[in-house]
């Protein structure tokens, strides 16, 4: 239980998909304009999560790892078919998008003609393929950690397209430098908001249940930190260059 | 009125020319125009702008002015302390005369009037050169973040950090939204927030809240201050400081945000005058004590014990949250800024709870932070136009509703 709300946070909070690894920004830049929209798209986007991790995690475990065969017999106890990862898992992603398609164009019409391109795009939306990588990557347990992976990292996408789009909306009317209208401005805020998320990075690192490791897993974090900073300062002298 | 005179006539002056937004600035900085509106549905009042930033200013100087004096004494205290007389200096009482003196203020002359110029000049620079550029009158946003600027970074910080981060501030947090009243966060935030990731050596350990802490380090004359969260992360059962320094503010901090009882009576101003939103500042508080209170009882019930890292925060009794550290500070004149607050009575609320829970919060389970105030306002600033927009939505509903109701 305790992973389980350990995971939930992390994943909102301090591995959030926009503002620790920058994943599904053309989606987040482009139907961010107003709330509404914004909504939409976010509820999209953790449902979509919330399906093709869970079964990503079921093709991982079943077909691509490493020995994940084994089930059919002990001759096929060797194969190791991870690098057919990508190919499978959009190939997931893009079925369950067709789905939400379809769904969405049936029981909401008026959400399907706002959110337009952008839902057939969350097929090669990268926080979706992220979404399933990171779960490959982090060497995620269960199917149940799995599902609240998908849907904790949808629920941090959600807020972050959420958060922009209302403070576009508060933005319209300024005077914002000619040349920094539009996507310009949104990236300086997209660097400013990750500041603010930055509240978070390597919060629970410190962990008291598992003592033993608490060094090599500090040890991690600060380097994951120093990542993340350098990140930060990426995007600080990308907006600094934008500014020039 | 000679200076007025005089100024307005240097304006008229200049009227078209390229330094226009210069001497306009200045004059309308120290008097009130000359020039009013004379018809239409416009409310006439004396305070503008700069009159309500002045305002603040003025609350913000006793916080400065003990901020100065707890520099010496922060200095010669841990001396004291080194040498093992510490209890002869201590101060006893607000009015103490170990506090009070003239060498703790020339160690605080030295060292925080330096900063409050390099804040105002390369902030108020940047703004002139902004304004002159773009043709419109200098905007009066940095006078009180420039005031704000000084009191939130340590006693040492290095001048030219300070002068990065400002330049930082006002151009990526202010002027590229199009200047004053447009910016999305805090910009005095902004500035901490860049000293703080950029410098981290600069701005947290127990080197860097004491006078020359960092230059005597490892030699034979060695000092040190930690703060009080700084002991209590480290899960320091004891700390040398008993509640009425805490309150009257004779502990290690940043410049201003150490003296409690000056940072109430700022409080009290601001409220009176009607600058500060007292529903931010009173909903802040209550949702740090509600936190404080939800550790408590996690401690309370034995689902943690004290070989936990976050056991020393969070066994902390819940109100003695807000005497330590920069809550109070943050609190006060942080997360009242008008702009990048919520702007709605009911989102104000929501706002400040949410800034004193996620303080309490950031406090106890982030080590590596221990000062979280800043980096909390700083997220609530992004989530405030959210919180905005579903209370104006929800005020839209409520309204039809009605509507209905009456027409049915």
């Amino acid at each position: 239980m305790l992973e389980h709300i350990e995971l939930f946070f992390k994943s909102i909070f301090i591995d959030n998909m926009v503002f620790a690894t920058f994943l599904g920004m053309c989606s987040y830049l482009a139907v961010s304009k107003k709330v509404t929209t914004a909504v939409g798209l976010g509820a999209a986007v953790i449902f979509v999560l919330a399906v093709t991790v869970p079964l990503n995690w079921y093709l991982d475990q079943y077909i691509l790892r490493d020995g994940a065969l084994a089930w059919l017999g002990p001759e096929y106890a060797d194969y190791d078919l991870s690098f057919l990862s990508f190919i499978l898992f959009i190939a997931t992603i893009a079925t369950m998008v067709q789905l939400v398609e379809i769904v969405v164009e049936k029981f909401s019409p008026s959400l399907y003609n706002s959110l337009g391109i952008f839902l057939p795009l969350i097929a090669v939306n990268c926080a979706i393929l992220g979404g399933s990588l990171f779960m490959q990557s982090r060497d995620i347990q269960s199917a149940g950690l799995a599902l609240n992976y998908g849907i904790s990292s949808g629920i941090g996408w959600f807020l972050a397209i959420l958060a922009i789009a209302a403070i576009r909306e508060k933005i319209r009317y300024s005077n914002v430098p000619a040349p920094l209208r539009g996507l310009g401005i949104t990236f300086i805020i997209t660097g400013l908001m990750a500041i603010g998320f930055m509240s978070f990075g390597g919060m629970l690192t410190g962990g008291d249940e598992d003592e033993g490791v608490a060094s090599p897993t500090t040890e991690s974090a600060v380097i994951k930190e120093d990542a993340k900073e350098e990140k930060t300062l990426e995007v600080a002298s990308i907006t600094n260059e934008k500014e020039n | 009125m000679g200076l007025k005179q005089n100024l307005h006539k240097l304006k008229l002056k200049y009227e078209g020319k390229k330094m226009a937004p210069a001497f306009n600035a200045l004059h309308t900085f120290l008097y009130s125009p000359n020039e009013t509106t004379h018809s239409g549905a416009h409310i006439r009042a004396v305070d503008d702008l700069k009159r309500t930033m002045n305002t603040v200013i003025i609350a913000l100087l006793p916080c400065l002015l003990f901020g100065i004096f707890n520099a010496g004494y922060q200095h010669y205290y841990a001396i004291a302390e080194a040498a093992g007389t510490a209890a002869q200096y201590r101060a006893d009482g607000f009015f103490s005369t170990n506090f009070w003196n003239w060498d703790n203020f020339a160690i605080g002359a030295w060292t925080v009037l330096p900063l409050v110029i390099v804040s105002y000049g390369v902030g108020l620079l940047v703004e002139f050169i902004f304004a002159v550029i773009k043709g419109h009158e200098v905007e009066e946003g940095y006078l009180v973040t420039g005031m704000l600027v000084p009191l939130i970074v340590p006693i040492d910080i290095p001048l030219w950090m300070l002068a990065v981060a400002v330049v930082f501030g006002v151009v990526i947090g202010k002027e590229v939204f199009g200047g004053t009243g447009m910016n999305i966060l805090n910009p005095a935030l902004t500035i901490r927030a860049f000293l703080f990731f950029a410098y981290p050596t600069w701005m947290s350990g127990d080197k860097v809240w004491v006078h020359e802490a960092v230059e005597r380090a490892g030699g034979p004359d060695a000092i040190s201050g930690e703060t009080i969260l700084g002991s209590y992360a480290q899960n320091a059962t004891t700390i040398p400081y008993d509640y009425s320094d805490m309150f009257l503010g004779f502990i290690p901090g940043s410049v201003g945000e150490t003296s409690k009882i000056l940072i109430i009576v700022g409080a009290l101003f601001l409220i009176f005058t009607k600058i500060g939103s007292w529903r931010i500042i009173f909903s802040t508080l209550v949702g740090a004590l509600v936190m404080g209170l939800i550790f408590n009882g996690v401690v309370d019930a034995g689902w943690i014990d004290d070989t936990s890292k976050f056991h020393g925060l969070m066994s902390v009794p819940f109100w003695q949250h807000l005497i330590i550290g920069s809550i109070l500070f943050g609190a006060v004149y942080m997360a009242t800024d008008p702009v990048t607050a919520s702007q709605t009575n009911k989102g104000k609320w929501i706002y400040g709870f949410l800034i004193g829970f996620i303080s309490i919060m950031i406090r106890v389970f982030n080590p590596a932070y221990p000062e979280g105030v800043f980096l909390a306002i700083l997220l609530m600033n992004v989530f405030a136009p959210t919180i905005d927009h579903y209370v104006v939505q929800g005020n839209v509903k409520k309204r039809l509703k009605r509507l209905k109701v009456k027409t049915a």
